[in-house]
Formats: C-alpha cells, structure tokens, sequence
C-alpha cells in the first residue's frame, strides 16, 4: 500500500522534499538574509552550471574526462579580463549601453577565442587518446598545466583585479531583501545557457545527433555522421562554456588569478558526480543544490563549508551511484 | 630419485642466469651508490638529493601499483604520503615525546588511517566507475589541504609542525669521526630511511609477482574477461589500493622524519607532491616499479641544478624577454615534456628499454616465457 503511493507520488514527493530541504536553512537564519543567500546560491548554482555543463556533454558524447576544462575557464577569464582592460572607458562608464556593450564584447571574445582553443587541445592532444580513459585523465592533466604556466607568463604570475561594469556593481534594496545586481545577471545567464543548450539538443537535427551519438556512438557513425568532427564541435562548446563561466565567474568573485580553474573544475567534478555524468539538467540540479548549499553552510558554520559538498556527493554516491539525472549509457 | 622436471631444469637455469644479466648488476651498483653516498659525497646538499631520490621512487613504486599494475588514476596518493607525515609528526612532534615507542605508533597510526580511507574511497567510487576514482581522490585531496591548513590547533594550519628524531636518529646525535666519515643522526637517518625503502620497494615487487597482482594485471588489461574468470575485480581492486595507499603512507612518515617538518604546502600538496610522482611514473614507465628510479633521479636532479641552467640560458639570451619569462616557469616545461611522453614514449624509460630488449631477444632462438613485460596501458583496447 505504501509502496505504490510512493511509486505514483514519486515525483510530487521528490519536489515536496526539495522544498523542504530547501527551507530548511530557515531554522537558523532570518528570512530576509535567507532570501539574500538563497539569490546567492542560485547565482552561484548557474555560474558552476556553466563549467559543469562542459564537462557533463564532453564525457556524455566523447566519453573524455575533461580536467583541462578547469584551464580553460581561467583562460575565459583571462580573456575577458583583457577586453575589460583594453575597453576600461566603457568598463567605467555610466552608461548602461557601453557597460553591456563592454560586456558582450568580452564574452563573445572570451567564448571565441576559448573555444578556438579547445578545437586545438582536441586536435592535437585529446584526439589520440580516445577511449583510453587513464590517458585522457593523464594528457588532460598535463595541458592543464601547461595552460595555466601560460596564463603565468602572458599575464604574470599575480593576482589582478576585476572590474565590474559600472551598471552592474552594486544592489538593490527590494523591501529590506538586499539583491545584488551582478547576481541577478549571472542567473539570467545561466537560464538562457540552458534554455539554449535545451533547444538545441532537443529541437534541431544537429541536438539530435548529440544525443544519439551520447546513447550509441557506433550507430550514429553508421549512419553517415562525422562523429569526429561533431567531437571537436562538442569540445569546443564545452571550451566556449567554461569560458563563459570563468569570464562570469572572475566578475563575481572580482578577481583573476592563474590557478582559479583548479577550485572551480572541483565544484565541476561534485556537481557533474550529483547530477549525473551526460545530462545538462542534472548538471544544473547538481550546480543549484552545490551552490545554495554551499551559501547557506557558509553562512551558518563558515568551516564547514568546504566540506559539506563533498559530503553530499557522497551521500548521492551511496544512494544512486550514476547521479540523479544518468544519461543514457 | 627422479631427476628434475624440465621446467625445474628451466627455472635453474633462469635463476643463474639472473644472476648473471647486466640488468642485476645494475641494480646492486646502484644499491652500492647509494649506501656510499655519506661516505663519498657527505655534502647536506648531495645527501639530500640522494634521500629525495629514494623517498620518490619508492613513493612512485607505490603509485604504480595503483597506476600501473590496477589501471586506476589516483590524485589522493599525495594526501595519504601527507597522512602518513602528519601521523609521524603528531606523534614525535606535536602531541608525544620523540621515543622510539612513539615513532613506531606514529607509523602504525598512519598505516591504520590510511587503509581505513583508501577502503572508505574504493567502496564509493569503484562501484560505479574507475575514472570515479581520479575525480573523487581529487576532490577529498582538496579538502584535506583545507583541513590541515584551517585546522590551525590540530594540524598547525599554514606553519606546519617541527618534529624531532628520537635517539640515534637525532639532528643532536654524535657518535664522533669513523673512517673520515662522521657519525650523526643524519647518517642513521639516512641508512635507516635507505633500508626501510629498500624493505618496502622488495614487498611491492613481491605483491606485484605474487598470483594476487597477477589477477590485477588481468584485471587491468580486460576487467570482463577477469570477471568471467571468477575473480571478483572490486575486492582485488580494493585490495590494491589499499596497499598502495599504506606504502604511500609509510613513506610519508619516513619523509617526515627526512625533512623534520611538515606543513600542508610540502606534505599533501595536490600540485606539488602529485605532479613530480606523476611525472616521475610517466618518464619512468608504467606498470614497471623500477620506473619510478629512473623518474625520481630524473626529476630530483633536474629541479636541483634547474637554477643554473636558467641563469646560463639567461646569460646566452640576454635580451629575449619572453624566453625569461618562459625559462621561469619550468612547470611549463615539464608539463609540456609530460604530455609529449605521454604521446609518444607512453611506456616510458623502462618500458621502452624492455620492449628493446624482448625485440633482440625475440630475434634469438632462446625465449624464456618469464620475461614479462606489461602490456603498456597505452595499447590496451
């Protein structure tokens, strides 16, 4: 009797625990900081969605466990924090047409040139060591290094200052509720990644091929597709992706630094390991419950706030090996 | 009495040969070279270099275990050596008097803890899939930097903890002059560490030849085909990793007790530890164990004597800004050096040398079926 109301209640059930879990920080914390944090998380939650996002497509079609990806969103950041230094008049500018312009302009320079940059890591590195698992995680690992020496000596070793465009710095007060501008943007971003990123795996012949080719790589090759091609496609993406989330990201936490990839390629790894290796909706449940737990842990027991991430992925470990949202293989 | 079976006469004649192949005595002069280190070069600097060498290679050897013999990537292998480190520095420096007693505890502790981890990690990850492995060991590796540097009452946060050798060991230890050679703690450090890597790197080598890492090898090279046999891959898995782990341990604490100081930078450090044991596992060859001698010779000796070939290159070049800059990052260096290895030499020095030599020997009627040379991981369907 209990078990078949929980079988067909299932999903009500799972979003009724959502909401409770959701609230539950409550207890401790005054609903108006709640609100603060929880806009917070979310903010964070779409900003790691971006980086994870990568990741989670990459392996899902290519089967290639990307630890560069970490590299190439600081490289992301590297970029737009160029465009910001070169363009700094329309940075400081208060005019918002300028302050989005700068914007733009950075991150399509950033997705660009990232993206240019991950055809030549797959061409020429990742491209040989194809369904060897232990060799992609080796090379992977070595063009990361070899990235982030680059950064060193393109930019220097230092840490550098990011500026927010003048639009976007500061908050607003909605009610006493404190709403930091940027935040808000971040999750527009992020819900237009994946509301783009939805469309096209589900609505276009190319989403199509993506998803056949994540289900069965053979048959999609049998069927007169250039697998390889839409490899460095999917690559490149997934490159342009974590450019977009360093250049976001960078702006959030209002600096760059060479070896940024590296904390946020863990919250990629905790995220893709939640959701579930392949699927672009469990990365962004994955990213959402990382980043507001992440916020709220913060705020409540500063020390553990490291901690309690990897405490979840291991619970979700326990109980669902492949992640909440496992992709087809 | 019967006379001996032909592979009884077979494995005779393999055992004297063993004696007599140029590879053994290779490594009884290098065995000789490094018990004559204090005597020939008692410089701090080149004593040091020696130790690193044998810490490294050791700690490699346990690496390849993992790598190596049981395909599975790990980047926690510098937490456990950070374990056991930590283990040995609270018992002799933090929380205990440097005795005899406690050293051994110290050791006994870090074996403990990191077999209970290692056990904890594989029961999680390998039930889904190996690579689990490298994300995950990555992940915790992570955390316990960020532990041991906040932690500051436990683990001594950023600064580390100072520990003092008991006994003999001590820095304070004299015994006087003996044969132009002085006889200090560092000396009996020294040969005491040199031994007990010696005793570790021999029980690998015996795991390793043992029918239990055969298993893992067939596990490695085809993990259906080992299961259909019957072997039940997790346990073996398990089994491998864990003992890795406790060498990686074990070589930690003795580390700990070379440097007399451990802080989270130096000792469990994801960049600094993992890179220079993969890099030495990679040039050295996979699946090998004696790689790892060849990679930490390499590397230690590289990092050392790098400065002056910085400055010399500095001095040809005076004025090419970007080659400075780029002389500067040797990690740039070596990461690049660590990619085209893994392209092109992905059996590395040992490996590469064995496939020489089974080449030669192939061409020779003789062929003894226990020259064995690991299928390299790069070959693998």
């Amino acid at each position: 009797m209990a078990e078949s109301i929980l079988r067909r209640w299932n999903q009500e059930l799972t979003i009724a625990g959502a909401i409770v879990l959701l609230l539950l920080p409550l207890i401790g914390i005054q609903p108006k900081t709640y609100l603060t944090l929880t806009i917070a998380g979310i903010a964070m939650g779409m900003l790691l969605f971006l980086v994870a996002s990568g990741v989670s497509i990459i392996f899902g079609l290519m089967d290639v466990l990307n630890f560069a990806h970490g590299a190439l969103f600081a490289w992301g950041a590297y970029v737009g924090f160029t465009v910001f230094k070169y363009l700094m008049k329309w940075v400081v500018a208060d005019s918002v047409l300028q302050n989005l312009a700068v914007f733009f302009i950075a991150i399509v320079a950033a997705m660009v040139a990232v993206a240019l940059l991950g055809v030549v890591l797959e061409r020429v590195i990742v491209r040989r060591v194809y369904g060897n698992h232990l060799f992609q995680i080796l090379i992977t690992f070595g063009a990361t290094i070899v990235l982030v020496e680059l950064i060193r000596v393109f930019w220097g070793p230092n840490d550098e200052t990011m500026t927010v465009p003048l639009t976007f710095a500061g908050n607003w007060d909605i009610m006493d509720v404190i709403v930091y501008r940027y935040r808000v943007i971040c999750i527009v971003i992020g819900a237009m990644v994946y509301a783009v990123l939805q469309l096209i795996l589900k609505k276009t012949k190319l989403g199509t091929i993506v998803r056949a080719g994540v289900e069965d790589r053979d048959m999609v090759q049998a069927m007169g597709h250039n697998i390889y091609l839409l490899f460095t496609g999917v690559f490149a993406v997934g490159a342009g992706l974590a450019a977009l989330g360093g250049l976001a990201m960078s702006i959030f936490s209002l600096q760059v630094y060479p070896d940024m990839g590296g904390t946020y390629l863990l919250f990629a790894f905790i995220v893709v390991i939640i959701g579930g290796l392949g699927s672009v909706t469990g990365s962004l449940v994955g990213a959402l419950i990382v980043g507001l737990t992440y916020n709220y842990v913060a705020y409540l027991v500063p020390w553990a706030a490291a901690g309690v991430n990897i405490l979840i992925m291991i619970i979700i470990l326990l109980i669902r090996p492949t992640g909440l949202f496992a992709a087809g293989k | 009495m019967a006379g001996p079976t032909p592979v009884q006469i077979f494995h005779e004649e393999e055992k004297k040969r063993q004696y007599r192949s140029g590879t053994f005595f290779l490594k009884v002069g290098l065995l000789l070279l490094f018990l004559l280190v204090p005597v020939l070069f008692p410089a701090f600097k080149t004593i040091d270099l020696a130790m690193q060498i044998v810490l490294f290679a050791v700690l490699v050897a346990s690496f390849d275990i993992l790598l190596g013999y049981t395909g599975i990537l790990s980047f926690g292998h510098g937490m456990f050596f950070g374990i056991g480190a930590y283990c040995v520095a609270f018992l002799i420096g933090k929380y205990g008097m440097p005795s005899y007693t406690n050293l051994a505890l110290g050791f006994l502790i870090a074996a403990i803890v990191s077999a209970a981890l290692a056990l904890l990690i594989s029961f999680l990850t390998l039930r889904v899939k190996t690579i689990f492995f490298a994300m995950i060991t990555l992940a915790i590796a992570e955390l316990a930097i960020i532990l041991a540097t906040k932690l500051t009452g436990f683990t001594g946060g950023e600064d580390g903890i100072s520990l003092n050798t008991p006994g003999i060991f001590a820095v304070s230890f004299n015994m006087g002059d003996f044969m132009g050679l002085e006889i200090t703690g560092r000396v009996f450090t020294y040969y005491f560490i040199l031994f007990s890597c010696i005793a570790l790197f021999l029980i690998m080598l015996r795991f390793t030849r043992s029918p239990l890492g055969r298993v893992l090898q067939a596990i490695r090279d085809n993990v259906q085909r080992a299961e259909a046999l019957g072997y039940n891959t997790f346990l073996y898995q398990s089994i491998s990793i864990t003992f890795g782990c406790i060498m990686a341990a074990l070589i930690g604490g003795l580390y700990a007790m070379w440097v007399g100081y451990v802080n989270p930078e130096s000792s469990l450090g994801v960049l600094t530890i993992m890179l220079d044991v993969l890099l030495m596992v990679i040039i050295g060859g996979m699946g090998t164990l004696y790689g790892g001698i060849i990679g930490a010779a390499f590397l230690k000796i590289t990092q050392t004597f790098l400065p002056d070939l910085q400055h010399l290159a500095m001095d040809l070049f005076p004025h090419a800004q970007l080659l400075h800059n780029v002389l500067e990052r040797w990690l740039l260096l070596f990461g690049i050096l660590f990619i085209l290895v893994v392209i092109f030499f992905p059996k590395g020095v040992i490996g590469s040398v064995n496939e020489y030599l089974l080449q030669r020997k192939m061409a020779k009627p003789t062929i003894s079926p226990s020259s064995f040379t690991p299928t390299p991981p790069g070959n693998r369907p």
